[in-house]
């Protein structure tokens, strides 16, 4: 079974069509339909997605082309991108409900689902870039969804500026890359980068820092992050939880792919400017967190500092098993608790109307769910055993100190200690503060389910991780690096 | 297979706190009755499996193991293993037993969102006693970790005026401490063994830079939990704040967790370290205890004092681990846990006095004896328990820790100073509040019978401790022996 191709079938398929389809219902059914079609689709390809490792685990590793390799690596990512859009898309379901142009939103989402999930299986640059823009063009158009509201605006115009511009950087990458190389496929670019002479070093040494700098833009590495709070401010809550589990998580693997797998020749050069980027991406992040006074722009700092936190284990990657474990394990399980903090977020702003972080005074008298489910993706986001973001810092942590890079763990470590100082604010407002009012909020069914079954994920993969631990060994392993 | 004992006692109250929580919308009576049920089942497990290694003599080894269980089975080393010894048992004697003095103690002093409360009591026992059974260092950080989340909830929505501040301090001081330690456990991992089993890592032969280097890691996790003078600050404004009840779970419980974690991690894994630097963190517990008592004496709020004489005793606690002799260890096992029953018993009074008199200034508080006499009789007592006077047990583990003191070093005779500086304080507290006429003492009420028989109990093991200290002893002593002998 091909599943970069099934899904390729499935996912554009619907998205192409859902518009038109639309156009037959009229009356009650209108606007509804789409919505669900999306849910119904992007269930589908997950239970593809997991039903392949579990039924024929061998011939994983067959190549359905040059351009993808269907392993299980691009399984894993695969997966963890298309859980946060299931839950995008299921909340989505209440948050954009009359909304203009729904149809078009749950297209573009599949569309993006579907460039995420093959960024995940890619192994040829072209494919990469090809996906690259499938996955980023449909995020411009979501940011900028409520075309009258000028932040939404601005924010995607400065994301599409500097989408563009990564884009640019990568595509000149990879044309270096082609002449240094001469191939597009990352397993003879690995061949051939043996045979570069020493005098071509700076060129691809140039090659490379486009590379991480046109990745770096979505990975959300200082200093390419600028774009990413206004941006999750002004989009829609639910599509800043896309941004920021999904397509981040994307390009975390064409990193894995690209730096590991094509590039090792030059491993020296990377793994200090990751350690060195990681640690300035982590701590910036925490910093700035600590001052925000809106929930998105607070949550939005912490996911660069999360990006920092994961880019620990892509600087060991070839020293250490564990490192690319460890990214493999954050990108998962940050994902998840991500996804239910955005949402937690979409749901307040959408019924209090404010994204101040003073509407969450008291909510834990007033929406006792979303508080309670918040809180859990706050403190696995901080990281507290027994939850699923301790597990995966520690394999981090491991890895650092077992790849030589100590100081890069104490670094971690006090930045997570320094990361509660907000996580555990936003949760002393919810349950200590009082808030204005004590008036209970509506929650709808569609946040309580998302929100809930985020939280099951968090707690059961924290409490029994071992099978997500063990897909992330198996996917490592398969590349058959270190 | 034998029943899981271990397991039993930490996931039985983990099971029921969401139980309790749904019963307690229903019934706020009920949730109470529940808890205490509950709180009663674990004690009596707890006694059980106390009793029987006490009578077995089985102190110096693992008794009722479970596991090693591979927890991720491709993650060498991280294992759900359980195991009670003369080390873990006294304290989760204790531990149980003073869970069901709080569930009592909150029955009147706890008036608002009751439900909540009491899942989060039996919530903090279940992960309370998975600290003290733990063979894991990861299941050990796991349930440490767990342990605050609770505690920060108490402080911050059942807690005095300033609860916010105190309960967000508390949460960063002891989280960061925490990590810390987590990275000593990292390191011991890499560089000495792939495993976080410690009884594993006890028989490896770890090298002295490692030792030393994860000594302090050790250091500054348990050094805030227990607390020693530099990470001291988070522990008045949180136990000034607590409610009474959570006042005894912190000094009670909360502080043993790091007391545990220097002899089960630092003189277990790390011997040579803790002989070689033995004598800076007996330095330092010296330093915790005249502070202690020092800042006590300056102090007007009752709690207030109270709480700084737990730093005062917890000092003890750290000089006689490093002692690393018999008397030192042993002694300080039983210092911990007459502590928690003492301490348990004063904070319980300033809870109720401050209830009854509307406040907790010793200056304003006049002719308790007159006014509230039970109160002051118990308050009399509670004190007496606090100086280490010889009517109970207190006294005999300060002695045996004073003695393991000297005998590892003449100059810390020193130490002995210290009980007169804690009987001074105490003495000047009841002169002001028993033995003062009082003013206008029309309006104040003794505390009710139910109360006055529930913080009797507090003295309990106390008396009887002191009677025959062979049933703590005789645990304690096995398992110091033994780890001085591995040790030394």
């Amino acid at each position: 079974m091909d599943t970069p191709l099934i899904l390729m079938v499935l996912l554009g398929a619907v998205a192409l069509f859902t518009p038109m389809l639309e156009g037959i219902f009229k009356g009650e059914m209108r606007g509804k339909f789409s919505g669900h079609l999306a849910v119904a689709t992007l269930l589908l390809a997950i239970l593809l997605v997991i039903y392949q490792p579990l039924t024929s685990p061998l011939d994983l590793t067959a190549s359905s082309s040059g351009l993808f390799r269907n392993d299980l690596m691009g399984l894993f990512f695969a997966l963890a991108v298309l859980i946060v859009a299931l839950l995008v898309a299921v909340s989505s379901l209440n948050y954009m409900r009359g909304e203009p142009n729904e149809p078009v939103y749950y297209s573009l989402l599949l569309f993006s689902a579907l460039g995420m999930s093959l960024l995940a299986f890619s192994v040829d640059l072209i494919m990469i870039a090809v996906a690259w823009e499938l996955m980023s063009i449909p995020t411009y158009i979501l940011t900028g969804f409520r075309k009258k509201d000028s932040k939404s605006n601005e924010g995607a115009l400065k994301f599409f500026i500097m989408g563009a511009l990564s884009s640019g950087t990568i595509l000149y990458g990879i044309s270096l890359i082609y002449g240094l190389t001469g191939s597009t496929n990352l397993f003879q670019i690995a061949e051939a980068t043996s045979t570069i002479t020493t005098g071509l070093y700076p060129v691809a040494l140039l090659a490379m820092l486009l590379l991480i700098a046109g990745f770096g833009l979505k990975m959300s590495i200082v200093p390419f992050h600028m774009w990413i709070p206004d941006a999750y401010e002004g989009a829609p809550t639910t599509i800043s939880a896309l941004l920021s589990a999904g397509t981040k998580k994307a390009a975390f693997v064409v990193a894995i792919r690209v730096f590991v797998i094509a590039l090792p020749v030059l491993q020296l050069n990377w793994g200090l400017t990751f350690a060195f980027l990681a640690l300035i991406t982590m701590t910036l992040g925490n910093v700035a967190a600590l001052t925000q006074k809106t929930i998105t722009r607070l949550l939005a700092y912490s996911s660069i500092a999360q990006a920092g936190y994961i880019l620990i284990g892509l600087t060991v990657a070839l020293q250490t098993e564990l490192g690319l474990i460890g990214v493999l394990f954050h990108v998962f399980t940050h994902a998840v608790m991500q996804t239910g903090a955005f949402l937690a977020a979409a749901v307040v702003a959408k019924k209090i109307g404010r994204t101040h972080l003073d509407s969450y005074n008291g909510l834990g008298v007033r929406m006792p769910i979303t508080a309670f489910t918040f809180t859990i993706s706050l403190l696995a986001l901080a990281g507290v055993p027994p939850l699923n973001g301790f597990w995966s810092k520690l394999v981090l942590f491991t890895a650092a100190i077992d790849g030589g890079y100590t100081w890069l763990a104490v670094a971690g470590v006090l930045n997570s200690a320094f990361s509660l100082g907000y996580y555990a604010w936003i949760i002393k407002r919810m349950y200590i503060d009082e808030g204005e009012t004590v008036s209970r909020v509506h929650e709808p069914i569609a946040f309580n389910t998302v929100l809930l079954s985020a939280m099951v994920i968090i707690v059961v993969t924290g409490i029994y991780p071992a099978p997500i631990y063990e897909f992330a060994r198996l996917a490592v392993a398969a590349l058959g690096i270190v | 297979m034998a029943i899981p004992i271990l397991s039993l006692m930490i996931f039985i109250p983990i099971v029921a706190a969401p139980l309790s929580y749904i019963l307690g919308r229903y019934s706020e009576r009920g949730v109470k009755i529940f808890a205490l049920l509950v709180s009663i089942a674990v004690l009596s497990l707890a006694i059980f499996s106390y009793t029987s290694i006490l009578f077995s003599g089985t102190g110096a080894e693992m008794s009722f193991q479970e596991g090693p269980w591979q927890w991720i089975p491709t993650f060498q080393g991280v294992e759900y293993h359980l195991g009670l010894d003369g080390l873990g048992a006294p304290l989760v004697l204790i531990s149980a037993f003073l869970t069901v003095l709080v569930v009592l103690g909150s029955w009147d002093l706890i008036k608002t969102r009751q439900p909540l409360y009491y899942a989060l009591v039996l919530f903090f026992e279940g992960s309370v006693l998975g600290v003290f059974t733990s063979l894991n260092l990861i299941l050990f950080y796991v349930f440490w970790e767990i342990v605050l989340i609770p505690m920060f909830f108490f402080i911050g929505i059942w807690g005095g005026p300033r609860r916010k501040y105190a309960a967000m301090k508390f949460f960063l001081f002891t989280y960061t401490g925490s990590l810390v330690m987590l990275l000593g456990f990292l390191a011991l991992y890499i560089f000495a063994a792939p495993t976080f089993n410690m009884q594993a890592l006890a028989l490896v032969n770890i090298p002295f830079w490692l030792q030393t280097l994860a000594s302090i890691a050790t250091f500054v996790g348990f050094g805030v939990k227990l607390p020693v003078v530099p990470f001291h600050t988070w522990l008045p404004d949180a136990h000034v704040e607590a409610p009474a009840p959570i006042s005894v779970f912190l000094a009670g419980v909360l502080l043993k967790m790091g007391g545990y974690g220097f002899i089960r991690v630092n003189l277990s894994l790390f011997p040579d370290a803790s002989l070689t630097y033995g004598w800076v963190f007996m330095s330092i517990g010296l330093i915790t205890m005249f502070y202690g008592a020092i800042v006590a004496m300056k102090q007007t709020d009752l709690k207030r004092m109270i709480a700084l004489t737990s730093i005062n005793h917890m000092g003890f606690v750290l000089l006689g681990v490093y002692t690393f002799n018999l008397y030192g260890v042993s002694g300080a096992i039983f210092q911990m846990f007459n502590h928690a029953s003492a301490i348990g018993l004063l904070f319980m009074l300033s809870g109720y006095i401050h209830k009854q008199a509307g406040t907790r200034e010793i200056p304003l508080l006049k002719g308790l004896m007159n006014r509230m006499p039970t109160t002051a009789v118990l308050l009399m007592l509670g004190s007496m328990a606090g100086m280490g006077i010889p009517m109970f047990a207190n006294f005999l583990s300060e002695y045996m820790i004073i003695v393991g003191a000297i005998s590892s070093n003449i100059g810390l005779a020193a130490a002995v100073l210290v009980p007169v500086i804690t009987a001074a304080y105490f003495l000047w507290m009841i002169r002001k509040t028993v033995m003062t006429p009082m003013k206008n003492g029309s309006g104040v009420h003794d505390m009710s019978r139910f109360s006055a028989l529930h913080l009797s109990i507090y003295l309990v093991p106390l008396i009887l401790l002191l009677i025959f200290p062979w049933v703590i002893l005789n645990l304690t002593n096995l398992f110091a022996e033994n780890l001085i002998r591995l040790g030394g």
